[in-house]
């Protein structure tokens, strides 16, 4: 007779108080324009919305996996543009051209996964910047499809219609409600990418991917296929950057290589996720908490200098807290109960 | 053949101060094991520097040089010992976002006390030429690539020579060892950010009358340093020296004979096809 080993406690199911938190936030969230009117308010939350797409997306590869892509501009303006270009040049409305953009997203991908995940650390990073600067300077020169520096500017979103009813038309609402559809868009989307998040750090795929990012070499002698799993990794956070691209243009009404394909665009995402709390699902959401209000603020005050709150924060962020706000609050919690029994699951502990 | 002597020409007056800019990354990154993200906002910062001691005082940016090295080797050395030296060991992601950081401060101070203006500096030579021969060449840029010279030779000797440029070598090879054998390697480090920042700004100060100032004009500094040091290997002095004359020649053939918006694209593959094929960079040491 053999007796059964007794099993470590396995953590089960989803913990009962982030979804009623998450609930209950979703639910004030959904009914806030019913209450609240003012279109700022709603362009604020839009932005903190797309701030939290960006910062999640990019968090799938640089959190999780540990390749810091700082070249994340290049899925960003391919969204941007491809959906722009199909609306103005085509008549395509957004909703259908929206696909072919993460789809050509996804091509793009592959072929930069291809040539820069052979690359490792700092190398990993300048390739990176050197594939999205090449974006750059094509949408730049290549003036018969994107018109170069003009840019392209929307003149109105076509309506939404399906089996020949309208359903939305943005450009005949009144200028204070106009807002709402973006806002409503950009909630659902946000909640989608933080859904995907949660999904890759509790499933299998995100141990492939956590592993990978604690040490490549003695993963890929564990035989995990290294640059089957980056590439993967890639392609999700490639398809919301992509998403988040669009949704931008469509918001914005206005691209240029300047406000889609800069390293300015990808350094953002970056920092969203390092001053939150890199590779965890609710780093990149304090970030885009802590950044936007800030940065907006300082906009309307003084100004272009929004850019320069990005730059205070991470480097007070890296000197002080290298693991983000997340992780500095969360160092602060646990240093009262001194033993903390490592009853953490693999890969969740984070390393920034 | 005249435009191709010409663009040469012109590729390697301009290459020699891409080189300095490199041989700044480079030593930073060979003493530290540091890739300094905010490269291109030191030139920008000497570029400013320059623009203001001419504009107030009607210093000659050439002459100028002499104020921006020892402010900018002052500058380097406590971006060292304030922000760098606290993430020696920190993961080289960390180090990295700092940087970009620092190039962020850097900047958008720079914009919010000077604006973004674009400003031009403009010498009684700044569109001076000599013509030799059916090749003009441009007379700021022959004076730059002159003092570039004197100022790559003055270096080269310092660190081959001098106790200090022995002591940073030998930090630069093997920081433990170099510890080990009585070298003050925390010394070395803030000198070294020195140098490599006055060098950056000397870069800025010399190409100062052919080109724009504003406060952006760092980034793409920063990002041909990169290729430069890339391409010479990643520490190498003289690799960042060829890597320069490389790129500046490559950046000038590509504009007379394809199209000048298209320089930069020109670069950057070069720059992917070195790191896919040849990471090591044509003298570097494979640190992969």
């Amino acid at each position: 007779m053999r007796t059964p080993l007794p099993l470590p406690p396995k953590p089960r199911g989803v913990a009962a108080m982030p979804l009623v938190l998450g609930g209950a936030v979703l639910a004030v969230l959904a009914v806030l324009p019913l209450f609240e009117k003012s279109p700022y308010t709603h362009h604020i939350f839009i932005l903190l919305f797309l701030a939290i797409i960006m910062g999640e997306a990019w968090n799938v590869l640089g959190g999780y996996t540990g390749q810091y892509s700082v070249g994340h501009a290049a899925y960003f303006g391919v969204g941007a543009y491809v959906t722009m270009i199909l609306l103005d040049k085509h008549q395509v409305a957004p909703w259908l051209g929206l696909w072919p953009a993460i789809v050509l997203s996804l091509v793009v991908a592959l072929v930069i996964g291809a040539i820069t995940f052979r690359l490792r650390g700092p190398y990993f990073v300048l390739a990176s910047i050197a594939v999205a600067e090449i974006f750059r300077l094509i949408a730049l020169n290549w003036k018969d499809l994107t018109n170069g520096a003009e840019g392209i500017l929307l003149v109105s979103l076509p309506p939404l219609v399906v089996g020949g009813k309208t359903l939305l038309d943005v450009s005949a609402m009144p200028a204070e409600q106009a807002k709402i559809p973006f806002y409503y868009a950009g909630l659902g989307l946000a909640v989608v990418v933080i859904a995907v998040n949660w999904a890759v750090q509790h499933s299998k795929l995100g141990y492939y991917f956590q592993a990978i990012r604690e040490d490549q070499d003695a993963a890929h002698s564990l035989g995990i296929n290294l640059s089957f799993w980056k590439n993967l990794a890639l392609l999700i956070s490639a398809a919301f950057t992509a998403w988040a691209g669009s949704f931008y243009a469509l918001y914005t009404g206005f691209i240029d290589p300047n406000n889609t394909l800069t390293t300015d665009v990808s350094v953002q995402m970056v920092l969203i996720c390092i001053i939150g709390g890199i590779g965890t699902i609710l780093g990149p959401v304090v970030g885009a908490l802590v950044v936007v209000p800030l940065s907006e603020g300082l906009r309307a005050n003084f100004g272009q200098v929004h850019a320069l709150v990005y730059g205070i924060l991470v480097v007070l962020v890296i000197l002080f807290m290298p693991d983000g706000i997340l992780g500095f609050v969360k160092k602060l919690a646990t240093r009262r109960p001194a033993p903390a029994a490592p009853t953490a699951p693999p890969g969740t502990e984070v390393k920034a | 053949m005249t435009v191709f002597l010409q663009s040469l020409i012109s590729g390697l007056l301009v290459g020699g101060v891409y080189a300095l800019i490199g041989i700044g990354l480079t030593i930073i990154f060979g003493v530290m094991r540091v890739i300094n993200f905010a490269h291109g906002e030191l030139v920008m910062v000497g570029m400013y520097i320059t623009f203001f001691a001419f504009s107030l005082f009607g210093i000659d940016p050439f002459v100028g040089i002499v104020i921006v090295i020892p402010l900018m080797f002052l500058f380097g050395a406590f971006l060292q010992k304030t922000f760098i030296n606290r993430v020696l060991n920190a993961l080289p992601q960390n180090q990295i976002l700092l940087t970009i950081g620092l190039g962020l401060v850097m900047s958008n101070t720079v914009m919010l006390l000077f604006t973004s203006d674009y400003r031009i500096l403009s010498t009684s030579y700044s569109s001076g030429s000599v013509n030799l021969g059916g090749i003009s060449i441009s007379e700021p840029l022959t004076i730059s690539f002159l003092i570039t010279a004197a100022i790559t030779g003055a270096l080269y000797w310092f660190l081959i020579k001098t106790d200090t440029g022995q002591a940073i070598r030998a930090t630069a090879q093997d920081r433990d060892a170099a510890q080990l054998m009585g070298v003050n390697v925390r010394r070395m480090s803030v000198i070294a950010t020195g140098i490599g920042a006055a060098l950056a700004g000397t870069a800025g100060a010399l190409i100062s009358p052919t080109y724009y100032i504003f406060p952006q004009v760092g980034s793409a500094f920063t990002l041909k340093a990169f290729v430069i040091v890339v391409l010479g290997g990643m520490g190498s002095v003289v690799g960042a020296t060829i890597g320069g004359l490389i790129i500046g020649v490559s950046e000038s053939l590509s504009a007379a004979y394809v199209s000048s918006g298209l320089k930069e694209l020109f670069v950057y593959v070069l720059f992917l096809l070195v790191l896919v094929f040849k990471p090591a960079g044509l003298l570097g040491k494979s640190r992969m």
